[in-house]
């Protein structure tokens, strides 16, 4: 419990530097935000390409392929405000190799690497991600159900936990390459592959989506809890392999960490 | 306080020759070498102590430091500090602790110090009023008060290394780790986080392990010195026994009113340097007073000094002499 | 430097760049799995075929297309923005000046002596393509395939120089990461890497024509996958060089007025 109100009070300090880190950089701001927005909206070029003149696709129609990419939109925007700033700032440690000073603190390093940084005015996105299924189920004609919405909550909370975990494995990378900038790039072209519909994927990809990547418990499944078509199985799947992916990242956090020990001078 | 026993540590780097085929064939088999940065230590530091660690470069200063904090795992061997095994960086065993190191910095770069001791605090667990007394006599005694508050990337690298000084002590520990804190400093600025240092050893009582190449750092704050050259210990003990074994001699500095006649020099002891203003002569330790009385007696001095050989040649001297020992036993 | 010491002086240039690419194995595996995102397309856009084929493409086309948009992407690849962004800010684009080397030529080779290892990679997708689609994969006429040659250089020389003009923008702002983040979205998009330009709506094609983006991929694919008669091929080779000559221009003006400024202050 005592450890608990400490981490809390520590959660406090990290969030109150960022913010004053955040006003130190107010330019930068609108500038991730406007390339946040032009980012999301010639995305969906694609998917208007795809899905003109044609009723569906693998079973989704255009305003149920939205639903999805609203899904990703929102994912994005968490990502960009709450978890990839921190976590760049690791990179830079491992770099410049100010991370012992990390690994000195009596505090544990994970916990201390992902708070670093926040900064949620770069969630422009959400704001999109709520336009987008707006449109969606503007044109679908009708509203999605209060279960669907309950159950795409807590699909919320799984989503940013195996979002989260994905980025800490990629980071864990980051101990063994010597040079570190394709990691984001490496994370970002794999990650883009969720704004489609799992379903979409045949074969082998469909099955890397769901359970090596799980992309798909990201952003297809929460959107057909809000289309209200999600099997009750699939919510419990769900949530208990994001629990196993953060304890797997975890993992492999801790063994990068132990190796990093080890193995440099 | 702390206790080494035959630390070894070893790691392995991938031997890369140039030339286009060598390196096309490194991406399907690599040749390993073992590097033994530290191979077989042993010593014991009482709480309270302050020691110098000395070496050349490449030696395994800093791995030794490292691993004493927990930084890094030992290869084999005992580390023991305050009871507590380094490598399981137990909270209880960090919070105790601080390793500051010359080179790289833990202060918070686009914001001030002050927020980076509030982080500390925090993460330290510190209490309140413990921290506001520390942080008043640090601010004071290091003289921070118009510095706490600009963000860090404006100081001057001086003012920087006061601030991260500042920032590891602000949770008390009982054990110093100081890796090259002065290097790049000037000359002042040496002194003054020397003084400092001092004084936090001797009103706190925290054991001190400081390493360094300017040999000022060390001639003014380690009384014991443990020397290390190749991951091996060359010498453990009082610093001044130390200058004596490798230079019994000492040295007697002359001011001239009157330029002297070499001959007349060369009679009273070994000449290290002579220009007309100026003599310095190299003399036995038991032929000083004789010396002396030459000098005083022949010689037109205006003034008269005697010192010990500098730090410095009597390190290099050192070195060498390990190296040379090395390669004949090679 | 003279241009004869500057030739004399590529073979050693560009094995140690070369050396320097595959120094680190971890790296390399992580910039091979960063480019799969044509893959991926593939995978999209033929099981969206599956059922009845988009514009001209079925599956196979699709197959054939997204092949050839991986091989092209290796071949044509640059880096030089953000490699410049990070020299200038950390100031090691000082040492780079002091080098009796043009710069821009030093950047140019490290970036073509990565270019073997793209090709060994390149390489068992092109033989997979073929086996695959079989002859539509590759150019049909020994013209065809000089001018596909000829098409990737200049694909390779608009990625190089539009980098190059943005990497320029830091020696005025200090770093320009974001600009170049900008460019590589709209590039992912209007070039023909994730959707074959042929399916764009009619209103966006006329605008993508006019964009440099579609001569970096989409049109040396076009010409891989045999999408042009050698009369259309040529046509569309000649805007891809105007382009080519423009950002040239463009990069030698910002350039100069940059280093200028870089020289005044410091960097």
């Amino acid at each position: 419990m005592r450890t608990l109100v400490r981490y809390f009070r520590l959660l406090q300090v990290q969030v109150r530097s960022s913010v004053l880190l955040g006003m130190q950089y107010r330019a930068d701001f609108l500038i991730d935000g406007a390339v946040s927005l032009f980012w999301t909206a010639t995305a969906l070029v694609p998917l208007i390409v795809v899905f003109h003149g044609r009723p569906g696709v693998a079973g989704w129609s255009f305003p149920e392929a939205l639903v999805v990419v609203g899904w990703f939109t929102l994912l994005e925007a968490i990502l960009e405000g709450a978890i990839s700033p921190s976590l760049t700032a690791v990179v830079e440690h491992i770099r410049k190799g100010t991370l012992d000073f990390v690994l000195l603190k009596p505090a544990d390093a994970q916990f201390l690497v992902s708070t670093a940084r926040f900064e949620p005015w770069r969630s422009t996105n959400l704001l999109t991600a709520l336009a987008i299924w707006t449109v969606a189920f503007v044109r679908l004609g009708r509203w999605p159900p209060p279960l669907g919405l309950l159950a795409a909550l807590v699909l919320l909370g799984s989503a940013t936990l195996l979002l989260y975990s994905l980025w800490i494995l990629t980071v864990s990378a980051a101990f063994y390459v010597v040079k570190v900038d394709n990691l984001t790039n490496l994370f970002n072209s794999v990650f883009d592959a969720a704004r489609w519909p799992v379903q979409v994927f045949r074969g082998v990809l469909r099955w890397v989506f769901t359970l090596v990547i799980p992309l798909a418990l990201m952003t297809t499944y929460p959107a057909e809890a809000m289309l209200g078509r999600l099997s009750p199985l699939a919510l419990v799947g769900s949530v208990v392999g994001a629990c196993a992916f953060a304890w797997l990242s975890r993992r492999v956090w801790l063994g990068s960490l132990a190796r990093y020990a080890s193995a440099s001078s | 306080m702390i206790s080494v026993r035959t630390l070894r540590k070893h790691y392995t780097v991938f031997k890369r020759p140039p030339g286009l085929r060598a390196a096309f064939a490194s991406l399907f088999r690599r040749t390993p070498t073992t590097v033994k940065a530290v191979d077989g230590i042993s010593f014991e530091i009482e709480a309270g102590a302050r020691v110098g660690f000395l070496g050349p470069n490449g030696a395994g200063k800093t791995t030794t430091l490292k691993v004493l904090s927990g930084l890094l795992f030992p290869s084999s061997g005992e580390v023991r500090v305050d009871g507590h095994l380094p490598q399981r960086r137990e909270d209880a065993f960090l919070k105790k602790i601080m390793l500051v190191m010359g080179q790289k910095q833990q202060l918070l770069w686009d914001l001030p110090p002050s927020e980076t001791f509030a982080l500390n605090r925090a993460i330290y667990e510190v209490p309140e009023p413990e921290y506001r007394r520390r942080l008043a006599e640090l601010t004071e005694l290091l003289e921070l008060q118009d510095l706490v508050n600009k963000p860090t990337r404006t100081l001057s690298l001086g003012e920087r290394m006061k601030c991260e000084l500042a920032a590891a002590l602000i949770h008390g520990p009982k054990v110093l780790f100081l890796d090259e804190p002065t290097i790049g400093l000037d000359v002042s600025m040496q002194a003054t986080i020397r003084r400092f240092i001092r004084r936090y050893n001797e009103e706190t009582g925290a054991t001190l392990l400081l390493t360094s190449h300017y040999m000022d750092d060390v001639a003014a704050l380690c009384p014991r010195v443990i020397v290390i050259d190749k991951g091996t210990l060359s010498y453990d003990g009082q610093l001044d026994a130390l200058v004596r074994r490798m230079r019994p001699e000492k040295r007697v500095v002359l001011r001239l009113d009157r330029p002297a006649e070499t001959r007349a020099l060369e009679g009273m002891g070994k000449v290290v340097s002579s220009d007309p203003a100026q003599v310095v002569l190299q003399v036995a330790q038991d032929k000083v007073s004789l010396t002396v009385a030459r000098a005083l007696a022949t010689l037109s001095v205006r003034d008269l000094t005697v010192e010990d050989p500098p730090l410095e040649e009597v390190m290099s001297e050192l070195f060498s002499q390990n190296r040379t020992r090395t390669e004949s036993a090679a | 430097m003279s241009a004869r010491s500057t030739v004399r002086a590529l073979p050693t240039l560009m094995r140690v760049g070369f050396a320097e690419a595959i120094a680190y194995r971890a790296e390399m595996l992580v910039w091979v799995l960063s480019t799969t995102m044509p893959l991926i397309m593939l995978a999209l856009w033929s099981a969206v075929a599956a059922d009845a084929p988009v514009g001209r493409f079925d599956q196979k086309d699709f197959v054939g297309y997204f092949l050839a948009t991986f091989i092209v992407r290796q071949l044509t690849g640059a880096w030089l923005a953000w490699q410049l962004s990070f020299e200038v800010r950390t100031g090691t684009l000082a040492m780079r000046l002091l080098r009796p080397l043009h710069p821009m030529v030093s950047y140019g080779v490290e970036n073509l002596a990565a270019l073997p290892l793209r090709l060994v990679v390149a390489l068992p997708v092109a033989i997979l393509a073929l086996l695959l689609v079989g002859s539509r994969a590759l150019p049909r006429s020994p013209a065809l395939w000089a001018v596909w040659a000829l098409a990737i250089l200049g694909g390779w020389l608009i990625t190089f120089l539009a980098n190059g003009i943005i990497g320029c923008l830091a020696l005025w702002t200090g770093s320009s990461i974001k600009v170049m983040d900008v460019w590589l979205v709209a590039f992912m998009v209007f070039s023909g890497y994730l959707v074959p330009v042929e399916l764009f709506p009619g209103a966006m094609r006329t605008v993508v024509a006019w964009l440099p983006f579609r001569y970096q991929i989409g049109f040396p694919v076009e010409v891989m996958t045999s999408a042009y008669d050698l009369p259309g091929a040529l046509v569309m080779l000649a805007r891809q060089w105007a382009f080519v000559l423009a950002l040239f221009l463009l990069l030698q003006l910002v350039w100069r007025r940059g280093l200028r400024r870089f020289a005044a202050y410091g960097g």
